[in-house]
């Protein structure tokens, strides 16, 4: 194998998330969106799938770029909305809590 | 001579972070592909040495992509590695069923993610 370069791969890695930083606040604007509509018991059908494919994505790729805890987050979105009927009522402000603290965890690794 | 590899994966960023892993740790040449459909094709177009292929793609999904890799003739022998963001046992296993030779697991670390695919293939 070619010598592993860890600061290269390091730098690079910070440069691909300064790329893709819009597509990720993109997929938790979806979150929130989700969150609030449920709130106002308005979620759509179309709305909790995109939720459930914004969390399956966001679960996929923030332990990339060393966010861990953004996954397990992300994860447990992807869980609540893809229930066969949707999120329980009763976790409604679980949901916004999640996603703002996704928020916060991604514009603190800005 | 550089392992060749074709990554499969509808979502850009997953696929250029997992080709920056590759290229850079391992020295690795990648090939990418953004749907099922176009990663037959390349995987036929390039023969590479592997494939990771991504399970949730719209379209063709990854278990259908990988039989149709194996029904065709050029590309049946290619080793076929899933990548997958889903945790749960049952879908582990349905995946192990398929018949690749390894289920690995988003988020994979770049550091380390050549090593994973090198230690199944017995690259080392």
């Amino acid at each position: 194998m070619a010598a592993a370069g860890q600061p290269a791969l390091s730098q690079a890695l910070d440069r691909m998330w300064n790329r893709f930083l819009p597509e990720i606040e993109e997929r938790i604007a979806i979150l929130e969106t989700a969150a609030a509509e449920f709130a106002a018991l308005t979620l759509s059908t179309e709305q909790c799938e995109a939720a459930t494919s914004a969390a399956h994505k966001l679960a996929g790729v923030l332990g990339i770029f060393g966010l861990a805890r953004g996954t397990d987050l992300a994860r447990e979105l992807e869980n609540l909305y893809s229930r066969p009927n949707g999120p329980e009522p009763a976790i409604g402000a679980r949901l916004a809590s999640l996603a703002a603290e996704l928020r916060t965890m991604i514009e603190s690794r800005r | 001579m550089a392992h060749k590899i074709l990554i499969i994966d509808d979502e850009e960023d997953i696929r250029e972070v997992a080709a920056l892993s590759l290229e850079t740790v391992a020295g690795w040449d990648v090939v990418m592909a953004n749907s099922g459909a176009q990663g037959l094709a390349r995987a036929i177009e390039y023969q590479p040495d592997a494939i990771l292929l991504d399970v949730m793609m719209p379209g063709m999904d990854g278990p259908t992509t990988f039989r149709e890799l194996r029904k065709n003739p050029a590309t049946a022998r290619i080793p076929v590695l899933l990548l997958t963001a889903k945790v749960q046992s049952s879908d582990q296993r349905r995946f192990a069923d398929l018949g690749v030779e390894a289920v690995l697991f988003k988020p994979f670390d770049p550091l380390t993610l050549s090593t994973q695919i090198a230690s199944v293939l017995g690259w080392n």
